[in-house]
């Protein structure tokens, strides 16, 4: 059973001169522990979406058009601010994608845990602070450590920070918005397996949200891919690794240079992603697209398998012809 | 062919002064490129791979050892001199939103070295040139009077692909040249970097931490740890067999885009550790699921441990059973 679903999401940023379509008609859903890879590139929509369903928009532009956030049956969009306030960072939380700027530069580490457990606990200031430790000493830091700040920690560390108040609440869904894309290989790894366990033990669910596929192939049990505010594909892992459909989809797995095969040549998708505020007419991937033609128009996502979804209007609905 | 070494770096040594001691950001670092030839320098940050790039083109002054290009000693070279030599070498720089000035549009920012080596005689041919470059870098001519804030980051940085070129240097530091951008629009780069490579013969040194990139783009492969090379080989040799523990840690640490890929994940533990007067030792020690007291106390010394295959550490023969 999914005990989050969106359904239809559309935000919308608004400004004096234009509108900018940075999410349009996005739907998924997550099963409890399951982990669902968001793709896409810079500017896909893919953080918009995050702030969108724990509604940290900007309040002066953000608009949501359309659709329901459905967390355990409720929609997120219609509670009042007090309730969401229970969720945002104690049910949901989220794993922002730089370290430096997430975490408070004057407050000594161990408070900052420990602020987070006295906003969703009913307990002493004493508590909190022996339970933000002990989350210090999970996510594999000395709990001595607490009383330093930020700036006292390494990239690595300062994210195993992030995530130590991410999930100091034990959170039944993580939001992780590129959360080692500022972070070297090595230490990606660390951080990765990391997560990987503490989501097992707390089993919580995750919004992996990523720009690489290796992340997505290590880490993820589903995967959506994200272009241009719309979802293009989505599935399982193999659905998605096994037989992408999407020539989006393709285009990105054929732009990797790969590690185990010699190439002479890559084969970059021409173009450019379509500019938010002026979306093209029609199918959004059309104008970088190899196989468009003018009868490419604007596509719903056809399920091509069982749970698995394709936008293009090449492949037909149970059964391919995009070959 | 006659005199195919290009660029010949000798035990070159950069160090810092800070507060707590000397900084050994490059140390001891010693290799060559060939005409034709990309050397690729992959390290975590902190490693020292863009001072390495930087004290190679004198934008940083060197500590000591010599770098030769076309068998001029270039340490020694006095200020007018270096003013000739930088239109052999030139640098593309990774981040593309800082490194062009804001205020100059296309044309300007591709006519500024051209202005400055005064090669282009009357407006004519300066505007030739400019075009010309727009034309190989593949920018469209509509961008010529486009402000960098305008166009994004795949552009920008042909624009300083488009820079770096209109000296018609022989050599060229790119540093993380593709790590600011998307797939889609790194592949653009990469293989344009390529073609250029395949009709003037030039020769880079390609610095970046993605390993994929550079196995794509190199010849030959130099892994730094703490400002120290530890296993340096052909890019081919590199990805067959990985000897030092570092580079055995890196490569396993790449998440691989693919769901049928059985690999040992071989986590490396720790960090990078400060890179101030260093103790003797291998400095990978701390790190490294191998260490014994010898290598703690030793710094090991790359060696050939293969042909054309040098790697520094002290268990690299027993460890791979050579």
């Amino acid at each position: 059973m999914a005990f989050f679903e969106v359904k239809d999401l559309t935000i919308h940023y608004e400004t004096s001169e234009e509108e900018i379509e940075a999410v349009n008609h996005v739907s998924f859903s997550i099963d409890e522990g399951e982990t669902l890879g968001l793709v896409g590139e810079t500017g896909a929509g893919k953080s918009t979406t995050a702030y969108g369903i724990l509604r940290i928009l900007p309040d002066r532009t953000g608009r949501y058009r359309s659709g329901e956030i459905l967390y355990n049956g409720k929609d997120i969009l219609k509670m009042e601010e007090h309730e969401m306030k229970n969720i945002r960072g104690g049910e949901i939380s989220m794993i922002f994608q730089d370290p430096m700027t997430a975490l408070n530069p004057l407050m000594r580490v161990g408070d900052q845990i420990a602020e987070a457990v006295l906003l969703h606990n009913k307990c002493s200031k004493a508590e909190a602070t022996r339970r933000a430790l002990e989350m210090l000493e999970t996510v594999g830091i000395d709990p001595a450590r607490g009383e330093e700040f930020p700036y006292q920690f390494s990239g690595g560390m300062q994210q195993r920070v992030v995530i130590a108040m991410a999930l100091a609440c034990s959170p039944k869904l993580l939001l992780a918005d590129e959360p080692t894309t500022a972070l070297d290989v090595t230490i990606q790894a660390q951080v990765l397996d990391l997560m990987n366990d503490l989501k097992k033990k707390f089993k919580s669910a995750m919004l992996l949200i990523t720009h690489d596929l290796g992340i997505v192939a290590e880490n993820c049990d589903k995967v959506a891919i994200m272009y241009a505010g719309e979802i293009v594909e989505y599935g399982t892992l193999e659905h998605i690794f096994d037989n992408p459909m999407h020539p989006y989809t393709n285009g990105l797995f054929n732009a990797i240079p790969s590690l185990d095969k010699d190439t002479d040549r890559l084969n970059p998708i021409p173009g450019l992603m379509p500019d938010p505020a002026n979306l093209p007419e029609g199918c959004n991937f059309a104008p970088r697209c190899p196989y468009a033609n003018e009868n490419c128009v604007q596509q719903e996502l056809k399920e091509v398998e069982q749970g698995h979804f394709v936008r293009c209007c090449r492949v037909n609905g149970r059964g391919n012809d995009n070959e | 062919m006659i005199m195919s070494e290009l660029l010949e770096v000798k035990n070159l040594k950069k160090y810092f002064k800070t507060p707590h001691g000397m900084l050994h950001a490059v140390d001891d670092v010693t290799f060559s490129i060939d005409k034709n030839k990309t050397m690729g320098v992959v390290g975590e940050s902190g490693c020292g791979k863009s001072t390495l790039g930087r004290a190679i083109l004198n934008l940083t002054p060197v500590t000591s050892g010599s770098v030769r290009f076309e068998d001029k000693e270039l340490t020694e070279m006095g200020k007018k001199e270096w003013h000739e030599q930088r239109r052999d070498m030139q640098l593309i720089f990774q981040d593309p939103f800082s490194s062009l000035n804001p205020r100059y549009c296309v044309r300007e920012l591709i006519a500024d070295p051209l202005k400055v080596y005064h090669l282009c005689k009357g407006k004519g041919e300066l505007e030739k040139r400019i075009c010309e470059l727009m034309d190989t870098v593949g920018l469209a001519r509509r961008f010529m009077y486009a402000y960098p804030h305008e166009l994004d980051g795949g552009r920008r940085q042909r624009i300083g692909v488009a820079r770096a070129l209109s000296l018609n240097p022989k050599f060229i530091v790119c540093d993380e040249p593709v790590s600011a951008l998307d797939v889609s629009i790194q592949a653009q780069i990469l293989n344009l970097l390529m073609d250029i490579q395949d009709e003037t013969g030039m020769a880079y040194l390609f610095i970046t931490h993605d390993m994929s990139v550079v196995k794509h783009i190199s010849d030959d492969i130099m892994v730094m740890y703490l400002g120290c090379t530890v296993e340096r080989a052909s890019s081919k040799e590199l990805f067959l067999r990985q000897l030092h523990p570092y580079t055995q840690g890196l490569m396993s640490a790449i998440p691989v885009p693919s769901i049928h890929y059985e690999k040992k994940r071989q986590i490396m533990k720790g960090e990078l550790v400060s890179p101030i007067e260093p103790k003797p030792g291998c400095r990978f020690a701390a790190r490294c699921p191998h260490a014994k007291d010898e290598c703690r106390q030793t710094t090991p010394a790359l060696e050939e441990v293969l042909p054309d295959h040098f790697v520094a550490c002290h268990r690299v023969r027993e460890l791979n059973s050579l």
